[in-house]
């Protein structure tokens, strides 16, 4: 049964069996990426941060302390999990052993979505550990949307995916990314996590104007949004994700809010992770533009 | 083979053997030639998997250094592709590489600290059980000991290592001058466990050693006193049996006990 193809219009298509969510994932707020180094002083101080995102994987484990913090850290705070080895492109069959594991860990998180990125990870068995790059082929289009809805089926429930930095192109692609990713959505019912600093990074890599790829995604598909840092190597960008958010990409952050609207965002930050004050400074800047540029959320009646 | 499935085997070609037939297939950009854009993926593969090895293996680097760790790391990398989706069990199999890979196996040493590192990030993230108490014991009729049988919590593990890795791994953690490496004349018979959430070691004796490894095969409590009376005074034996016996269980190394009526 193909859950995805009938998603978000009928929540009858669902398994009896399988608690669907809402049509379209909540608006959670101004978040966090949780890392290791702050467990201690977010679990004794209850900073005011919305909501957090965990790296699935990290979790993926038998039991010990990282499980442990993260059962307290969901009776406390909103959570989303956000996986890097999905691979949900690749050609090689999905690995039915690591979905196995994240159906597992969401039935523990009762994450708010489940995300992960429009990439691949490794084919013949072997894992790269690093977001590769697709043709926006229409062969590439017709496997994506297949393995997407397959993978809605087996976790019972949407997911989320998220563009990719790149730093390469490849001379079949016959589509531009924000179409590739578009149509995906439509076709799969998956909902987008708009990188901004990823798009920042892919335009200029590739020299396109990021409000163009910012333009060309649907606004009602955008869910999440990640703000984070990079490495600029002056002929290229690397998505270092290890140094506070630069001053285009929160202009662009301002154009992706006008665009989208309230969408739930938060800081990613993976290396050279700082004290959580300093992201706390992040964070707060992210609500600080959103209240700024958006009207305010009027609560619903009725 | 379809177009998406063969692009995707030339890029990962080009990433793990440095094969450049996918650079027919992909773009300069409008700054840089393509061969320095694909390297962005060729570096980035080796790097991420040694930074995450020094994670794992924080006192086998410091051991090291950071540049015989590095070029250990690439090679342990070209010789073991990652075939897990989980970075955490990548380094699984380094103590066997270190054991079998000159110049590495030419210092024992080397293999045995990253079989106690792996061993050691194995309990901190081993399932979670009950840790028995004392009070469990406390009501125990005297005649139903002979039959207990003692169930490890999972975390515990046991590991013979042939050198004085225990004691190198110990003046790292407290960043002293580690100890010249040797090889023991006897093995070391490790016990590794989590304590709450704390990944915890010690040595044990030869006749500790064999008691936890019957017990832990199921071996009742009587029987196990029988075979400590061959390794020393025959009248001490039961004693020495619950003296080790208490020690696990203050330690939390057991999760249950069945058998005693």
């Amino acid at each position: 049964m193909n859950v995805a193809g009938k998603w978000p219009n009928s929540a009858a298509a669902a398994p009896a069996d399988i608690a669907m969510p809402p049509a379209k994932p909540p608006f959670l707020g101004f978040g966090l990426g949780l890392r290791a180094q702050h467990y201690d002083e977010i679990l004794t101080a209850n900073p005011p941060i919305d909501w957090f995102e965990v790296i699935s994987e990290n979790y993926m484990l038998p039991g010990g302390q990282p499980l442990r913090v993260l059962d307290r850290i969901c009776e406390r705070y909103p959570v989303v999990m956000h996986g890097v080895s999905l691979s949900i492109a690749s050609t090689a069959p999905p690995n039915f052993e690591y979905l196995q594991g994240l159906r597992d860990l969401a039935k523990r998180v009762q994450p708010k979505w489940v995300s992960d990125h429009l990439c691949w990870t490794g084919v013949h068995g072997k894992n790269l550990h690093d977001l590769l790059p697709i043709p926006y082929t229409n062969e590439a289009l017709d496997h994506v949307v297949n393995r997407v809805q397959l993978v809605q089926d087996y976790l019972g429930r949407a997911i989320v995916l998220e563009n990719v930095s790149t730093y390469v192109q490849f001379n079949n692609s016959e589509m531009t990314e924000w179409e590739f990713l578009s149509e995906l959505s439509r076709r799969s019912g998956c909902w987008l996590l708009f990188d901004v600093n990823n798009v920042y990074v892919s335009a200029f890599n590739h020299g396109y104007d990021p409000h163009t790829f910012l333009n060309g995604i649907p606004a009602d598909r955008v869910v999440q949004f990640h703000m984070a840092g990079h490495s600029h190597m002056g002929t290229h960008i690397i998505d270092t994700h290890d140094h506070p958010v630069c001053e285009d990409v929160w202009d662009l952050y301002v154009a992706a809010l006008r665009r989208f609207g309230h969408v739930s965002t938060m800081i990613e930050r993976d290396d050279n992770i700082p004290p959580l004050d300093e992201l706390m400074v992040e964070v707060n800047r992210t609500r600080k533009i959103a209240a700024e540029v958006l009207p305010p959320l009027t609560r619903k009646t009725g | 083979m379809s177009d998406f499935a063969r692009q995707q085997s030339d890029f990962q070609r080009g990433i793990l053997g440095g094969d450049n037939a996918v650079l027919a297939e992909i773009l300069d950009s409008p700054r840089e030639k393509r061969e320095t854009l694909f390297g962005v993926y060729r570096h980035a593969y080796g790097s991420r998997l040694v930074e995450a090895m020094r994670n794992d293996h924080k006192l086998l680097h410091a051991y090291l250094g950071d540049e015989t760790f590095d070029e250990m790391g690439h090679a342990y990398v070209a010789a073991h592709p990652s075939q897990h989706p989980n970075l955490r069990w990548f380094s699984k199999a380094l103590p066997d590489f270190l054991r079998a890979n000159e110049p590495y196996s030419d210092d024992p040493v080397l293999s045995d600290l990253a079989a106690l590192e792996n061993a050691l990030n194995d309990a901190f993230d081993a399932e979670d059980a009950p840790v028995l108490a004392l009070a469990d014991l406390a009501g125990l009729a005297p005649e139903a000991w002979a039959d207990l049988k003692f169930r490890p919590h999972p975390s515990a593990h046991r590991l013979d290592i042939a050198t004085n890795a225990s004691a190198v791994w110990l003046a790292l953690k407290g960043e002293e001058t580690p100890p010249d490496a040797v090889v023991r004349e006897e093995p070391c018979r490790l016990l590794i466990w989590r304590q709450d959430v704390t990944p915890m070691f010690r040595e044990l004796g030869p006749e500790e050693a064999m008691m936890w490894d019957e017990a832990t095969n199921g071996i009742p409590f009587g029987v196990l006193c029988a075979m400590l009376a061959t390794y020393d005074d025959p009248d001490g034996a039961a004693a020495r049996g619950a003296g080790y016996l208490h020690g696990w269980v203050t330690a939390g190394l057991l999760t249950s006990v069945s058998g005693g009526k």
